[in-house]
């Protein structure tokens, strides 16, 4: 399957860089991370806010679904959470960014590698995978109630306990 | 030049500890940043943390890719234990003073290491890079270079003295000698095979070596990163646990970084004589054919 084009780049741009500058490139995404963050005004249509096992701080997801049906990502990070989630994060809110929960779902996780370059994926790195599941998580969800909501369902599976 | 006396150090390191001089302060490295007889060593588990900012002068060490062999689970050879010193500017009267992420796991694993090699001259910044952040000291991305040394390669590794492998924690199981399990309790009952927040690493059971005592690593820290008091330590494990000086004692974790905590602990905070450290851990001794396990569910 192919990426989505903003993503497409996002690994274009990785796919010609040394293992240094890939390291200097996910600094620079990290340092993005806070841009990813709600503004204020911001509304979202879904909330996963929860620390769980597979990262070391707090992490929250939000999703807002534009008339379109395009998704857009903003995610808050706590302070242990590690540098490479923090590049994974402002990666994938901008790779991402407008295109249905749908074509979220069908993402591979194989760009991940690409990104973040064979030294860096080894042991105790491997929750650089951590945001794209979580990212899948919501928008699972969020199709979920859509598809309950067209049959006029109120049932809750146990994916949906963790969103708010 | 300035010289390490470490006089500035000591209001703020508990003195009742066996080797005080062992820890050095926030504000003693504030005050030392460009003491050419010190190196200053950030080992983190955040891969990338230190390009996020470190300590002025800092250098860094991996854990992995600076420390471990990348062809045999073991550490690096002895010449290559000197050429990394050397490339730092690092002599063997170079007091390395080491630092980092959670609560100092990896800057305790990374000095151990140095142990290994017979460099005796190191101390850990109490409190780590947590600390350094909370109290607003600065940090750069600005990388030090430092003049090539030459380090002569040590003789052996000192394996024997301060490291414990899987036949001798064995021994230690079916001696009934103190064997410390320093993991959660969750991984030390067998409920889960990793820390709580860590995702899986490949260990196929959960348990603990037979015989063993769960002390987690976490009892021997503040909230702030900082080792707790001399008294608070004996207490921990001279009261409650029973352990005496001249026990022989071995550590272990899941990979070696917590139990390199609470052998630094045991060993220069307490002066423990005969402390080991079992880097294979958890991940040796539950994948490991034929080795039993005890459960505590």
């Amino acid at each position: 399957m192919s990426y989505p084009l903003k993503l497409s780049a996002i690994i274009e741009l990785f796919s010609g860089l040394s293992d240094a500058e890939k390291r200097e490139t996910l600094i620079s995404y990290a340092d993005q991370a806070r841009l990813q963050e709600p503004k204020e005004s911001e509304q979202f249509d879904l909330e996963d806010v929860r620390k769980d096992e597979e990262c070391t701080d707090t992490v929250a997801v939000f999703l807002r679904l534009d008339e379109r049906g395009g998704a857009h990502f903003r995610v808050t990070l706590g302070p242990q959470v590690q540098t490479l989630t923090r590049a994974m994060s402002s990666i994938l809110c901008k790779g991402l960014d407008g295109i249905t929960p749908e074509e979220v779902l069908a993402i591979p996780a194989d760009f991940v590698p690409k990104i973040v370059g064979a030294e860096l994926v080894r042991l105790r790195s491997q929750t650089v995978y951590y945001l794209l599941t979580r990212m899948k998580g919501v928008a699972k969800v969020w199709l979920q109630r859509q598809r309950q909501a067209s049959l006029g369902m109120e049932v809750l599976d146990k994916d949906d306990a963790a969103c708010e | 030049m300035m010289s390490a006396t470490f006089t500035t150090n000591a209001m703020s390191i508990d003195s009742n500890y066996a080797h005080p001089e062992a820890l050095v302060s926030t504000s003693w490295v504030s005050e030392h940043l460009k003491d050419e007889s010190i190196r200053i060593i950030e080992s983190n588990e955040d891969v990338l943390l230190y390009d996020m900012g470190h300590l002025p002068g800092a250098i860094h060490i991996d854990w992995q890719r600076d420390l471990q062999d990348h062809t045999i689970r073991d550490y690096i050879q002895p010449e290559a234990f000197a050429a990394l010193c050397s490339k730092n500017g690092i002599t063997p009267d170079t007091t390395c003073i080491f630092y980092g992420d959670k609560s100092n796991w990896w800057s305790c694993y990374a000095l151990w290491v140095f142990r290994l090699f017979g460099h005796d001259k190191v101390k850990i910044m109490d409190g780590g890079r947590d600390k350094w952040i909370a109290e607003g000291r600065p940090l750069t991305r600005e990388l030090p270079h430092f003049p090539a040394t030459t380090y002569p390669a040590p003789l052996v590794r000192r394996d024997a003295e301060i490291r414990a492998f899987y036949d001798d924690a064995l021994a230690q199981s079916c001696s009934k000698l103190p064997l410390i399990d320093v993991r959660s309790p969750g991984e030390f009952n067998g409920q889960v095979t990793h820390m709580p927040e860590y995702p899986q690493e490949g260990v196929l059971r959960g348990g603990h070596i037979p015989g063993a005592h769960s002390v987690p690593w976490k009892q021997a820290v503040n909230a702030d990163a900082t080792f707790k008091s001399a008294a608070d330590l004996l207490k921990i494990y001279q009261s409650d646990l029973g352990l005496k000086p001249d026990d022989e004692i071995v550590a272990y974790c899941r990979i070696g970084e917590r139990s390199s905590h609470t052998w630094f602990v045991l060993n220069y905070l307490l002066g423990f004589k005969n402390v080991r450290n079992y880097d294979g851990s958890w991940t040796e001794w539950g994948n490991r054919v034929g080795a039993p396990i005890e459960k505590s569910l």
